[in-house]
């Protein structure tokens, strides 16, 4: 995690929900109620760097209270993790967020979660075989000329729920797959090349 | 970061590589040796057979100086035994290596040794496979390369048609790229995270590093936390428990 990682800062930017612990005056305006206390116990979505911040931060208090408490987001929520228990494939993770992986790992370092672990490494890693499984078929344009039938075929049986699919990917597997597809881009490029020279 | 490179050769820089590998000629001209970095080619007397590198051969092919001799393991019969092997007898595992050339001393018969006449270190990327007298049955490190480089340029020094042996290789392509993408999955579980590697060649793991590379990686972020958690647990577990388990030892 470099200071200059844009993934980094763009997933520092999600929301998360926070439940305020005390009152705060003036602050009343999170809250759509400007000029008034926020009161202890408002539930408001805040970016994670200031959730971060203020979930740690001690507030000098006897009973050692943290400024807030955060939940789980959305994207992480218990609907979104049946359904990756149920099929990975079938979750279109971008749509939670475009940082999934990325937001997961930071509120697993922030809070105790073992089964969202065991959930997110099944989901990533079944994902991954399907993620290969596409980059090697898209941009069949290449393997056109000497694929034959069977490569045609198979294209096609990919095909219209791959696009879905690939729709669907958040950042790391968007990662994932242009590493994948720049491998047999390459050595496809490298068979064109044996036949010239 | 500063170099744009990914790690590991590219596949131009894999296919270089391969040139190096001797392959099995049958001169039709007389050729006096000539040195090279590598040390001296044998002198080329026409009905004997000599061993060059495929770069050198594939020039005195291409000058119809020297025929190719298809290595054993390019033969159909060969490569279908391998697809069976890969996807009959053990769907889950890539098809072994060549072993290392083994043969019993005069002095203890029965008793096979590793041949240790050329260099020392002998053993699966190293050994020369694909001259005429390499097993057949096995895929050597550098099966792909070897071979689309010699039906290329010596199609018509193969047993068969080119296009048949070409079908057959797609075949197999196709069948380990797939097990490759399935190694992915075997990542799932804790604990299942070493993916065997062994007999893969090295387009292969060219083509599929940055793949592999980055699951990896991406399952070890995931991982990381409960990671950091399991060593704390055990940390304190280890200041509290460190007495039993020097007793153990010392029970044994």
């Amino acid at each position: 995690m470099s200071y200059y990682d844009i993934d980094s800062i763009l997933t520092d930017a999600e929301k998360i929900p926070c439940t305020f612990q005390l009152d705060v005056p003036e602050l009343g305006y999170l809250d759509n109620q400007p000029g008034q206390t926020l009161k202890t116990g408002t539930k408001i979505l805040l970016p994670l760097w200031i959730a971060e911040m203020l979930a740690i931060a001690n507030t000098g208090d006897i009973d050692n209270k943290s400024f807030v408490d955060f939940d789980l987001p959305s994207a992480l929520g218990n609907d979104v993790q049946q359904a990756l228990k149920a099929d990975p494939r079938a979750v279109p993770l971008r749509d939670q967020s475009a940082h999934f992986y990325a937001l997961a790992t930071h509120m697993m370092d922030l809070s105790d979660e073992p089964q969202l672990s065991a959930t997110l490494r099944r989901t990533f890693v079944t994902r991954a075989a399907e993620i290969s499984l596409h980059a090697r078929k898209v941009g069949g344009g290449v393997g056109k000329g000497k694929g034959g039938a069977s490569e045609e075929a198979s294209n096609i049986g990919v095909g219209g729920a791959g696009e879905e699919f690939l729709r669907g990917l958040e950042e790391w597997e968007r990662k994932l797959f242009r590493k994948a597809h720049d491998g047999s881009k390459a050595a496809k490029e490298w068979m064109e090349t044996v036949k010239k020279h | 970061m500063a170099l744009p490179l990914p790690p590991g050769l590219t596949q131009a820089e894999v296919a270089f590589v391969a040139e190096m590998e001797l392959v099995t000629i049958v001169p039709r001209q007389r050729f006096e040796s000539i040195h090279l970095l590598g040390g001296k080619t044998p002198a080329l007397r026409p009905p004997h057979r000599a061993e060059l590198p495929l770069w050198l051969a594939l020039l005195l092919k291409k000058q119809r100086r020297a025929n190719i001799v298809c290595p054993p393991w390019l033969y159909p019969a060969s490569l279908a035994t391998v697809i069976h092997r890969e996807t009959k007898e053990d769907p889950a595992a890539f098809s072994p290596p060549p072993p290392t050339p083994s043969r019993a001393h005069l002095s203890a018969p029965g008793l096979a040794r590793r041949v240790a006449e050329h260099d020392a270190g002998m053993s699966a990327p190293f050994v020369p496979s694909c001259t005429a007298d390499a097993p057949a049955g096995y895929l050597p490190y550098h099966w792909l390369e070897v071979a689309e480089a010699l039906l290329a340029h010596a199609g018509d020094d193969m047993p068969v048609a080119a296009g048949e042996i070409r079908s057959l290789l797609r075949d197999l392509v196709e069948v380990r790229a797939a097990k490759m993408r399935s190694s992915a999955a075997t990542l799932e579980g804790l604990g299942g995270g070493l993916t065997l590697l062994r007999g893969v060649g090295s387009m292969e793991l060219a083509e599929s590093r940055g793949f592999v590379l980055e699951v990896v990686d991406g399952v070890r972020k995931i991982g990381a936390s409960l990671e950091a958690n399991r060593r704390e647990v055990e940390e304190m577990r280890g200041e509290g428990g460190d007495d039993e388990g020097s007793d153990d030892d010392m029970g044994l």
